[in-house]
């Protein structure tokens, strides 16, 4: 099932993984139908688009048979240094859900407002018994700063390399220009629940992680 | 020894905190470094920050009017415009074709935009006063933002003779090389309408009640960018909106994210980033007290 958005756009496809498959996951990219009529004006002449119109950018049916870590699977630990420098290991959240959710940059527009919607719905995270865990390859002083002006409750680690991206196979966007924005739920044994990707709708990810670990 | 040095608006990294570059026109600040040397004793350096201008033109400001190479450049590129519709219609009255080059005049119009506001959005976002070429237009675009009504005060030929000049060196060549009527019915269409884009765009600019009817018409249709549209573009964030010639194509790249995607691209790529990306803060936001008086 893939998650659906509001309006026509390449930038809107986005993945949801729940096939049962572990070995080898075809994901599929729907793209999107607008809920409400978008209209264009040519030459006077207002046009409604009401069928789903395709992407500008060929971001297409992304097969994810090298996907290293997939829904089903056991997360590989990972130690990273978080905003204060200090090593965190992802086992040390063993016992309680973990959102993990990996953006491309600090202080991007759209990192920015993934942040903020984690921030701001951070209690319903734990409410929801989860933990929050925000990864990118920028460094801890970046972090820090990141996560002091915007006042972020939760921790950010530091993927430098970008070695844990790749081990996790978090796939790029754009043809790889890009560091794609994935973010995994994982359940209190550390298994993957939910793989959620959606690179210029970033506030979609909170949406989906709390429908799904409320529905859990 | 006296070493000056001019600052700039840092296409920065990450932990700056760039202000929001909508500057007015002549805003940078200048830093002067001078230090004098004996043989005793060690230099002194002493910075001096001179005061930016931080006034507007007034209204009669003599940068905002006419003057005769103006209206030359506007001539020449109205010649050249004129030259490639003729050509365009003989051609295609010879060669017994109308539909063709009516398409290829409206795929013109319809391009213009689009291309009105990738220019645009490269122009606001990239680039300051010193970089070759569009050094002065991006300042100019910079003053616009500050005291938008500006672009009202200007007198025609002085609001276009930039666009006109642009056009006369583009188009010249392509009325001597081509003949083909379906080429000179894009070409004419397509360059009538990026010459007189800050026309269009004075005129979104402007208030219903001042502007001729016929333009309030047009704008209404969707024939020429709406008051309304351009209007989203001069409020935070100041990230969208940016065609300004019929403004068609302002839904689809804003809800496509393509600036977005194109911003992100070139921040990993290059580590350039956008004035957009940065926040405005009080000293580049547009003067609105001024402009309630000016209006």
């Amino acid at each position: 099932m893939a998650a659906s958005s509001t309006s026509f756009t390449f930038s809107s496809h986005s993945t949801l993984h729940s096939l049962p498959h572990r070995n080898i996951l075809l994901t599929k990219t729907h793209y999107p139908v607008p809920t409400k009529s978008s209209e264009s004006t040519f030459f006077g002449v207002r046009l409604s688009h009401s069928t789903p119109l395709p992407p500008l950018f060929p971001c297409s049916i992304r097969s994810s048979i090298f996907a290293k870590v997939n829904k089903g699977q056991a997360a590989p630990d990972f130690t990273l240094k978080d905003q204060n420098g200090k090593p965190v290991s992802l086992k040390k959240y063993k016992g309680k859900p973990v959102v993990v959710y990996f953006y491309p940059a600090d202080e991007t527009p759209g990192c920015t407002k993934q942040a903020c919607a984690f921030r701001d719905s951070y209690e319903k995270f734990k409410k929801a018994g989860a933990e929050v865990i925000g990864i990118s390859g920028d460094d801890s002083a970046s972090h820090k700063a990141f996560a002091s002006k915007y006042k972020l409750p939760y921790t950010l680690l530091s993927d430098e390399g970008n070695k844990v991206r790749k081990d996790w196979g978090v796939p790029g966007d754009l043809f790889g220009a890009l560091p794609g924005r994935q973010t995994y739920v994982l359940d209190k044994n550390g298994v993957v629940q939910l793989i959620y990707n959606n690179q210029f709708q970033p506030e979609k990810h909170i949406d989906e992680t709390l429908k799904f670990l409320k529905a859990a | 020894m006296a070493a000056s040095l001019q600052t700039k608006y840092p296409l920065s990294p990450i932990t700056n905190n760039v202000p929001r570059t909508h500057r007015p026109l002549p805003l940078h600040v200048r830093v002067t470094c001078s230090a004098s040397t004996t043989t005793t004793t060690k230099p002194q350096p002493k910075l001096v920050v001179e005061k930016p201008f931080l006034n507007p033109p007034l209204s009669n400001d003599p940068t905002l009017q006419s003057t005769w190479t103006h209206r030359l450049w506007v001539t020449a590129g109205c010649t050249t415009l004129f030259a490639s519709l003729a050509k365009s219609i003989v051609g295609g009255i010879g060669s017994h074709l109308w539909l063709e080059p009516a398409l290829a005049g409206y795929a013109g119009y319809i391009l213009a935009d689009l291309g009105s506001g990738v220019y645009h959005w490269a122009i606001d976002n990239y680039g300051d006063e010193s970089t070759p070429l569009v050094g002065t237009q991006i300042e100019a675009f910079q003053g616009h933002h500050k005291w938008p009504w500006t672009i009202t005060r200007r007198e025609f030929a002085n609001n276009l003779h930039a666009l006109a000049r642009v056009i006369t060196f583009t188009v010249l060549p392509l009325d001597l090389a081509f003949n083909d009527p379906v080429v000179h019915g894009f070409v004419s269409t397509f360059a009538f309408c990026i010459m007189f884009s800050q026309q269009f765009h004075a005129w979104a600019h402007g208030t219903k009640s001042k502007l001729p009817p016929l333009m309030v018409a047009l704008q209404d249709m969707g024939v020429l960018v709406s008051r309304r549209q351009h209007l989203e573009h001069h409020r935070a964030p100041y990230n969208n909106n940016y065609c300004i010639v019929s403004g068609v194509w302002n839904k689809v790249l804003d809800e496509s994210k393509v600036f977005e995607a194109w911003e992100m691209v070139l921040y990993f790529k290059f580590r350039v980033r956008p004035r957009s990306w940065s926040e405005p803060n009080s000293e580049w936001t547009e003067e609105t007290d001024i402009s309630n008086n000016q209006a």
